[in-house]
C-alpha cells in the first residue's frame, strides 16, 4: 500500500465520523451529551478497555513502561504549559487544563488502531487511563478551584483498567461470552466518541481566533518535543513509542471545553482552542504519521 | 463444547445488552430514541452491511438464494396471516403486519453473528434487508390503505447492498480508507439495536394481551414451521439452513408499533403483539437454537 493510501486509511475514517456528527447538528438533529456520555464512558469505553486486554497480549513491563511514560507527559505538559501561560500572563484555571489535557480517546484511540492494529490500541489506551484519571481529578480540580476524588472512583473506566491489569498480571482469561459482550459494546465508543466530536465543534461559540491559534502551536509543539524524548528516556521502541509521540500530539480534549462551560472559566476561548488545534491536527497529524510510519 | 454451553455463551451477550437496554428504559432516564434509531439506520446499519458483504466475500448466489427464500416465507405468511385474521374477525390492515413482519434486524442479526459468526451475518444480512424494505412497503400500505413506496426509497439499505455487490462482482476491493471507516461505524448497530430493543421494551405499555398474545405466538410458531419446511425443501445445510430458521422464526418487529402509533392504528393491541412474542421468543431461543444449529434430519 502506498504511503497516502495507508495515511488515508488512518485518517478518513477519524474525520468522517466527526463529519457525520457535525451535519447531523447542523441539521438541527439532537444530539443529547448525557445520553452519548453515559453510553460511551459508563458503558462502551470500560467494555472496550477488558475487550482489548483479553485479546491483545501486552507483557506487565511494557505496560508500566508506557503508563509511566505518559504519566510524565502529563505531568511536564502541566508544568511546562504553567510557565508558558505565566509568560503570556494568562490565568491558569481558564488555559492550562486545555493546554495539558489533549483528545487521546475520541482521536487518538481510532488513530493507534488503525495505524498499528489492535496492539496500538491496546497501547493508547493506556495512555488514554492515565490521561482520564488525570482529568478527572487534577483537570477538574483546576476548574472548579477544588480536588474531588469520588467523582474519579465513580467513573467504570477506572475499574475497568484495574481489572484489566489484574487480567495481564495473573494472566486470567475472560469467559467467552463476556469477551464477546464486552468486545460488542466496546464497538460503540469510538464512532459514537467521534460523531459527537464533531457534534461538539458544530455547536461551539469561539472568540479570538488569533490566540488560540499561537496557543495551540505552542501545544502540539510542546507535545510533540515530550512524547519524543519521554520515548527515548524510557527507552520506548516500535508501537510503544509511535503511541506516546502520537497521542503527545493530539488537539485540544473537547473535555476541557466541558469544564470550562460548567465552572464558567472562559469557555469561548477554550472552544477556539478545541477548533483551531483539530483543524492544525488535520495537517500536523498525517506528517507526524508519515514519519513513523516510514521508520522515523 | 457442550450444546448448552455453547448456547448459553450463543444467547448471554444478547441478554446482557438487551437489559442493560431495558434497566436503562425502566429507571426513567432519558433516552433519544429518535437519535440512536437515527444513527442506526442511517449510517450504522447501512456502514455495517457494506463492511459485512465487502469483507467477507460470500458467495452472491447464496446471498440471493436466502433473500429469495426469505421472500417466499413472507409471501406464505401474508396468506395464511389473512386467512387466520379472518377467521379470527380481526382487521387485516392493522394485524396482519404485526404477524408477518419480524424482527429481523435487531434481533436477528446478532443472532445469526452470535451462532454462525461473519458468515451467518452476511447471509442474516440479505434476509434483514429483503425483510426491512418489505416492511416499509408492505407494513405501511396495509395500515394506510395506499401503496407508499416512499419510505422504502428512503431507505439505505438497497442502495448500500448495490454497492457492495458492486465491488463484489468486478471483484475489486473497497479502498482501505472505506473499509475502515464502515467497519468502524457498522460496528456501533448491534450493541446499539439491542440496547434499543430494550429500551423499547421496557416502554411499552400492554394493557391487556388477550388475543394479541395469541397472534404473537402465531407470528413465533408459523415462522419457525416455515423456515424449517422451506429448509427441508430446498434441501438447506448448515449456516444456510440455520439463518434462514432463525430469521423465520423472530418475534413481531417494533417497526410495526411504529407504524401503527403513527396511523393510530391500534397501537396498545400491537404493543401487545410485539412485547408478548419478543418475551416468549426470548423464553424458547435456547430451543429454537437447538433447532437451528442442529443439521437437518
Amino acid at each position: 500500500m502506498s504511503l497516502f493510501a495507508q495515511l488515508s486509511a488512518i485518517i478518513c475514517p477519524i474525520f468522517i465520523c466527526a463529519a457525520i456528527g457535525f451535519f447531523w447538528k447542523k441539521t438541527g438533529q439532537g444530539l443529547d451529551p448525557d445520553l452519548v456520555t453515559t453510553l460511551v464512558y459508563k458503558i462502551s469505553v470500560p467494555c472496550l478497555i477488558i475487550a482489548t486486554f483479553s485479546k491483545v497480549v501486552v507483557t506487565p513491563q511494557a505496560l508500566a513502561s508506557l503508563g509511566l511514560a505518559s504519566i510524565f507527559l502529563l505531568i511536564l505538559n502541566g508544568i511546562l504549559g504553567a510557565l508558558l501561560l505565566r509568560i503570556f500572563r494568562l490565568p491558569f484555571p481558564s488555559y492550562l487544563p486545555a493546554m495539558t489535557f489533549s483528545l487521546v480517546g475520541s482521536m487518538g484511540l481510532p488513530v493507534c488502531l488503525f495505524a498499528y492494529g489492535e496492539e496500538g490500541l491496546a497501547h493508547g489506551l493506556v495512555v488514554f487511563t492515565i490521561t482520564s484519571i488525570g482529568t478527572f481529578t487534577v483537570g477538574a480540580a483546576l476548574a472548579a478551584g477544588k480536588v474531588s476524588v469520588d467523582k474519579l472512583l465513580k467513573e467504570p473506566a477506572i475499574w475497568a483498567a484495574l481489572a484489566a491489569i489484574l487480567m495481564i498480571c495473573a494472566g486470567w482469561k475472560l469467559p467467552v461470552w463476556m469477551s464477546n459482550t464486552s468486545w460488542l459494546l466496546g464497538g460503540i465508543a469510538i464512532p459514537l466518541q467521534l460523531i459527537s466530536l464533531g457534534a461538539s465543534l458544530a455547536q461551539f461559540e469561539v472568540s479570538s481566533l488569533g490566540r488560540a491559534f499561537s496557543l495551540t502551536i505552542v501545544k502540539l509543539g510542546l507535545g510533540f518535543g515530550l512524547g519524543f524524548s519521554l520515548a527515548e528516556l524510557f527507552g520506548l521502541s516500535g508501537i510503544s513509542r509511535a503511541v506516546l509521540i502520537l497521542q503527545a500530539i493530539m488537539p485540544v480534549a473537547v473535555s476541557n471545553y466541558m469544564f470550562a462551560v460548567i465552572y464558567k472559566r472562559e469557555p469561548t476561548e477554550v472552544a477556539a482552542m478545541v477548533i483551531v488545534s483539530t483543524a492544525i491536527a488535520a495537517i500536523s497529524l498525517p506528517l507526524i504519521l508519515a514519519w513513523l510510519l516510514t521508520g522515523g | 463444547m457442550s450444546v448448552l454451553l455453547e448456547i448459553a455463551t450463543i444467547i448471554a451477550p444478547l441478554f446482557v445488552i438487551a437489559g442493560i437496554g431495558f434497566a436503562w428504559g425502566r429507571s426513567g432516564m432519558p433516552f433519544d430514541t429518535n437519535m440512536i434509531g437515527g444513527l442506526v439506520v442511517n449510517f450504522a446499519v447501512p456502514c455495517l452491511i457494506f463492511s459485512t458483504l465487502t469483507r467477507l466475500e460470500v458467495d452472491i448466489s447464496d446471498f440471493g438464494a436466502a433473500a429469495g427464500m426469505f421472500s417466499l416465507a413472507v409471501g406464505a405468511n401474508i396468506v395464511a396471516s389473512a386467512i387466520l385474521l379472518r377467521l379470527m374477525r380481526r382487521d387485516i390492515g392493522t394485524f396482519l403486519p404485526a404477524t408477518v413482519f419480524a424482527n429481523n434486524g435487531n434481533m436477528g442479526l446478532p443472532l445469526c453473528l452470535f451462532a454462525f459468526g461473519e458468515e451467518g451475518l452476511a447471509l442474516g444480512i440479505s434476509i434483514f434487508v429483503v425483510s426491512a424494505s418489505a416492511n416499509f412497503l408492505l407494513g405501511i400500505s396495509f395500515v394506510s390503505g395506499k401503496l407508499s413506496l416512499r419510505e422504502t426509497i428512503k431507505a439505505p439499505h438497497l442502495y448500500v447492498v448495490m454497492a457492495a455487490l458492486g465491488f463484489l462482482f468486478a471483484e475489486v476491493q473497497p479502498p482501505a480508507w472505506l473499509a475502515n471507516t464502515t467497519y468502524i461505524i457498522g460496528g456501533m448497530s448491534i450493541p446499539l439495536m439491542l440496547i434499543a430493543l430494550g429500551v423499547s421494551l421496557a416502554r411499552l405499555t400492554v394493557s391487556s394481551f388477550g388475543q394479541s398474545f395469541i397472534l404473537g405466538l402465531y407470528r413465533l410458531g408459523f415462522g419457525l414451521g416455515i423456515g424449517l419446511i422451506l429448509s427441508w425443501f430446498f434441501e438447506l445445510e448448515g449456516v444456510a439452513r440455520g439463518v434462514l430458521i432463525l430469521q423465520c422464526a423472530m418475534p413481531s418487529a417494533v417497526l410495526n408499533y411504529i407504524i401503527a402509533a403513527r396511523y393510530d392504528r391500534k397501537p396498545d393491541e400491537i404493543a401487545g403483539l410485539v412485547v408478548g412474542s419478543t418475551f416468549v421468543s426470548l423464553v424458547t431461543l435456547p430451543l429454537l437454537l437447538l433447532v437451528a444449529m442442529q443439521g437437518p434430519g
